[in-house]
């Protein structure tokens, strides 16, 4: 590895390390530096570690051999632990049995169903729909888990070798720790040698960044990514059992696993397998060091919690910049009109008129159930979701236009409402939501400014450790949320003679006033969208490098759309403390926020009424409870059902809002261009079935360096001048002159 | 002295050396043609101009200034436009949508200019006002090609770099482009033309640089190029190439 520091990095690297002594040394707990006490951080840490190393050894495995990265690594680690638990524990299989049914039946299989239905279809699809795609499997398992396994029962797994342990001076190393570094370093070293000793292992990493070099290689493409898959579970799997008696048998903490593992992985720049091992060991010894050493302190009770997304931040900062890709642009499949200014304002009259009635009790339907009468509890329901909806309208610009995909504008959110408590809203006073929105625009951009530089996945896991850090940390210091006040927050908020608040006598209004602001809302957005800042933003997403070289600055285009969508984050906060009246300290997990960004992407991520259409969406569950009559199969469906959506996405990656407006537009029958346009869709969707494999593979990228790949590469450069340019070129035209109606220029 | 100077530039990708030491002169109002086999570095050395490629080693220079340490914005800002080898247009877009992006991002160095004008004017130019309401994700490939020659025309620059813009057209489309650069050219533009159509090549050029392997290894006129022996060699191997 060459290391090259330039004089920034540098000054960079000693803040850091200057900030981190500080911090240690201001928190400085009763345990003296004792050679006893650094053999406790020592033993802990490493095992820890090792599980932290194993979990990120996964992850990069995959992102490696399939260019995908899998949020739900954790979530799956976590339903093979529950596994290994029903067969060891529950049915009282012996422990080998039991971990063989588990890590090299279960694990692989799953890996493989996994690999055919999902993966394989989602390797070429865009970084937003891989992400919710993941991330939506990641709910799902969470989901399964918990329905599998109620969270009432309490569980525990044996840890192994119980009773057996190494003393070493005073400190004892326990079997289970001493078997966890010992199968974390095996795991390494086996993965390492898998990747770089072995035919598949060069195979996989080929696979990557070109299916047909693969194919030279004598591997076939889906045996190798079958085996990525079924071994990236099997990690999953290993580091799942091996956490389980630390963290105890609970869905959340097995599966926020991953956002150490993240970390681990961001150190080993998504990568190299020894890095992710290292990066593993610094945070478990990280974690320990502080447990022992640091005292934190009343204020900042869970800092320690938070120490993998400090860690992963850091490590973002210093990752080399990416460079700008080309020839990862997809010719979409889609086509699709503007909507206009004026088709907008409908919308949003639409949009008012069909809450308000509601909320009035001009719709007769479901009389009878609460959610038809409007009880006390659906009209602060009713609040509540138009409050997610403005959350969601605030990611339309971010993640549908700019393509950058954020996780933290609900806990931006979450700090909005809180700091609204300050500004004015214990008062009444609506000026204080200007305040929050000022405050909040910037917030937006500061976090997303280390991973700006960096690959939109980085982005993704540093907005999500931001979520984490802003659950653990920001929102739980007593400056910002008293834990002792109790009762309301806010006053009510007084407009045009209206009040609005989450009391029962105030909340008609207030829904009104939410459905307005929502409408209005989306109304400058639809605005937006025909102006060149809009133009821009989404060219930006398009075609990163080709916006460069036509003068486009991307820092500071992003750093606006941040700030559009951090403010409008911020309103939403001021309108989610109204509607909510009281929060406590863990009322803004980062599981809450997560199902708003699929909810969003799964009606259609690009279209500022996909917000709306997700609001309803919220709001179906809970009143599909009321309409049927509360069945409990309901209750799994809530849990399951966003992640299900999500993953449908795979297959309807533009989202709902989209199909369903294509297809009933070409229903008027003043909307010829719709028709047109569908049907020059349809045509060039199947130019490209038939010419997907040639051209797919078209222009070369490898970045790999070692000598193997150089010999592959050799190879591969005759096979390029075989597969010449002008054959496909040909290929293709020819599929156009049959399908027809595609205008030429 | 040159528009557009390529100083001793070497990149390598690990163990490959994709430029070696290559040194090339573009210069206003001439189209100057780089052709070689597949994998000579033709496109890494576009990458390199534009500033998405930074070079191991050597200088770019453009009007006289050393720009290799500047960002691929700034280059864009100062008079430096480029079309892609594999399509890089804003897909999602509208044809006219993809040149008016171009040309609302000029004005924030050029006040003077009408971007919504600019912007028809380019499309007529370029003979794509017919498609230019279409999404460019639903157009032929040949056509988003043309999209991009209009988008980096759009940028108004002083020198343009173009990576195979012929492939994907038919040859009517283009002897449309070969008389579009012959105007371009005519107005003082500066044009790099990276092509493996020989007939279009040897029509345009005045002056080629050959590469093969990261080496330049002929510079002169179309014919001086054709005569020599160099070229023969490297075409060998890709024979039915250049005949076709
Ligand atoms: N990002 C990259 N990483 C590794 N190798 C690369 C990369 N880009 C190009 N190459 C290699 O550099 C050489 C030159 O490529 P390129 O400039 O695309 O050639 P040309 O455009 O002349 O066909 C090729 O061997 C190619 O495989
Ligand atoms: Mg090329």
């Amino acid at each position: 590895m060459r290391l090259k520091f330039k004089p920034s990095t540098l000054v960079a690297i000693i803040a850091v390390a200057v900030g981190v002594l500080y911090i240690i040394n201001a928190n400085r707990g009763v345990a003296p530096y004792s050679v006893a006490n650094f053999g406790t951080v020592i033993v802990v840490g490493a095992a820890l570690g090792g599980i932290y190393a194993i979990s990120a050894g996964g992850l990069v495995v995959t992102y490696a051999t399939t260019g995908i990265f899998n949020f739900a690594h954790g979530a799956i680690g976590c339903f093979l632990a529950f596994s290994y638990w029903e067969l060891h524990v529950n049915r009282g299989w012996p422990t080998l049995l039991a971990l063989a049914a588990v890590l090299l039946v279960e694990a692989p299989l799953l890996g493989l169903l996994l690999d055919k239905v999902l993966m394989r279809r989602l390797r070429n699809a865009p970084l937003v729909v891989q992400l919710m795609v993941t991330v939506g499997l990641m709910l799902t398992f969470m989901g399964i888990s918990t329905t599998l396994w109620k969270p009432i029962t309490p569980r525990t797994t044996p840890a192994f070798f119980q009773g057996h342990g190494v003393k070493i001076g005073d400190v004892t190393a326990t079997g289970h720790r001493i078997t966890t570094v010992l199968v974390a370093l095996v795991i390494a070293v086996l993965l390492r040698v898998l990747l770089y000793r072995t035919r598949l292992g060069i195979s996989m990493r080929a696979v990557v960044d070109n299916r047909n070099l693969a194919g030279l290689t004598g591997a076939r493409p889906s045996v190798v990514s079958g085996a990525s898959w079924a071994l990236g579970c099997m990690t999953a799997g290993v580091a799942g059992i091996l956490i389980a008696p630390e963290t105890g048998m609970v869905v959340e903490n097995l599966t926020l696993v991953i956002v150490i593992a993240f970390a681990a992985a961001a150190i080993a720049q998504l990568k190299s397998i020894p890095m992710a091992f290292v990066g593993g060991m610094v945070i478990g010894l990280a974690k320990a060091f502080t447990s022992v050493f640091v005292s934190f302190g009343t204020d900042w009770n869970y800092a320690q919690e938070a120490i993998p997304a400090v860690i992963l931040f850091i490590a973002v900062l210093f990752l080399p910049q990416a460079r700008l890709e080309t020839g990862s642009v997809r010719l979409t499949k889609r086509t699709e009109r503007l909507t206009t200014p004026k088709e907008a304002f409908l919308g949003a009259c639409v949009m008012v008129g069909l809450v308000s009635a509601w909320a009035n009790g001009w719709i007769p339907w479901f009389s009878g159930t609460n959610f038809g009468e409007r009880t006390e509890i659906w009209l602060g329901r009713g609040a509540s979701f138009l409050v997610f909806g403005l959350i969601m309208l605030s990611l339309v610009p971010l993640i549908g236009w700019a393509g950058q995909v954020s996780f933290a504008n609900f806990a931006i959110a979450g700090i909005g409402a809180i700091l609204f408590t300050h500004f004015g809203g214990q008062n009444g006073s609506p000026i204080g939501i200007v305040l929050v929105m000022l405050v909040c625009a910037p917030l937006g951009a500061i976090v997303a400014l280390p991973a700006l530089r960096l690959k939109g996945l980085y982005l993704a896991l540093a907005t999500m450790a931001f979520a984490e850090f802003t659950d653990k940390v920001i929102v739980r210091h007593p400056q910002m949320l008293d834990p002792s006040a109790t009762g309301r927050l806010y006053k009510p908020m007084k407009l045009l003679g209206f009040q609005m608040s989450s009391d029962p006598a105030d909340r008609k209004a207030f829904i009104i006033f939410l459905v307005i602001a929502f409408a209005v809302l989306f109304f400058l957005l639809e605005v937006l969208r025909h102006t060149r800042w809009a133009r821009r933003w989404i060219a930006m997403s398009d075609s990163p490098a080709a916006s460069a070289t036509i003068g486009v600055n991307l820092i500071t285009t992003k750093v606006a759309v941040f700030a559009l969508s951090g403010a409008m984050a911020g309103f939403a906060g001021c309108m989610y403390g109204l509607s909510s009246g009281s929060f406590r300290v863990d009322s803004f997990p980062l599981f809450l926020g997560l199902p708003l960004v699929l909810l969003l992407a799964v009606q259609g991520v690009r279209f500022p009424v996909a917000a709306f259409m997700g609001a309803i969406g919220l709001a179906s569950f809970p009143a599909l409870f009321e309409v049927l009559g509360r069945p409990s199969f309901l209750t799994s469906v809530e849990l399951i059902g966003p992640g299900i959506a999500a993953i449908v996405m795979v297959y309807r990656p533009e989202g709902s809002v989209f199909y369903a407006g294509r297809d009933l537009a070409g229903l008027l029958p003043w909307r010829r261009d719709a028709r047109e346009e569908k049907a020059l869709a349809v045509a060039k969707e199947r130019a490209q079935d038939i010419t997907k494999d040639e051209i797919g593979e078209l222009g070369l990228s490898r970045p790999f360096t070692i000598e193997k790949v150089a010999q592959l590469d050799r190879a591969l450069n005759i096979a390029d001048e075989m597969l010449e340019r002008p054959t496909i070129g040909m290929t293709l035209d020819d599929v156009e002159e049959v399908t027809g109606g595609a205008p030429v220029g | 002295m040159a528009l557009l100077s390529v100083e001793d530039v070497v990149v390598r990708f690990g163990g490959l050396r994709a430029l070696s030491e290559t040194n090339l002169q573009v210069e206003e109002g001439r189209v100057t043609g780089l052709i070689g086999p597949n994998g000579a570095g033709k496109t890494t050395c576009f990458n390199v101009v534009t500033g998405l490629q930074e070079p191991t080693s050597g200088r770019v220079r453009f009007d006289g200034e050393d720009i290799t340490d500047k960002s691929p914005f700034r280059r864009a800002r100062m008079g430096i436009a480029r079309t892609f080898q594999k399509l890089e247009a804003f897909s999602s877009l509208s044809a006219r949508d993809n040149v008016l992006v171009a040309a609302e991002q000029r004005r924030a160095w050029d006040r003077s200019i009408n971007p919504k004008a600019v912007t028809q004017e380019i499309l007529e130019k370029v003979g794509i006002t017919e498609v230019a309401d279409y999404m460019v994700g639903t157009l032929p490939t040949g056509t988003a090609r043309l999209v991009e020659l209009a988008r980096a025309l759009a940028a108004g620059p002083r020198a343009l770099l173009l990576d195979e813009p012929s492939s994907g057209l038919n040859e009517e489309e283009t002897e449309e482009m070969a008389k579009l650069l012959r105007v371009l050219v005519k107005d003082g533009l500066a044009v790099l033309l990276v092509e493996h159509d020989m007939s279009f090549v040897m029509g345009i050029c005045e002056y080629i640089y050959v590469l093969d392997f990261g080496k330049i290894i002929a510079t002169g006129t179309p014919a001086e190029v054709q005569a020599d022996a160099a070229v023969q060699a490297a075409y060998l191997g890709s024979a039915a190439e250049v005949v076709a």
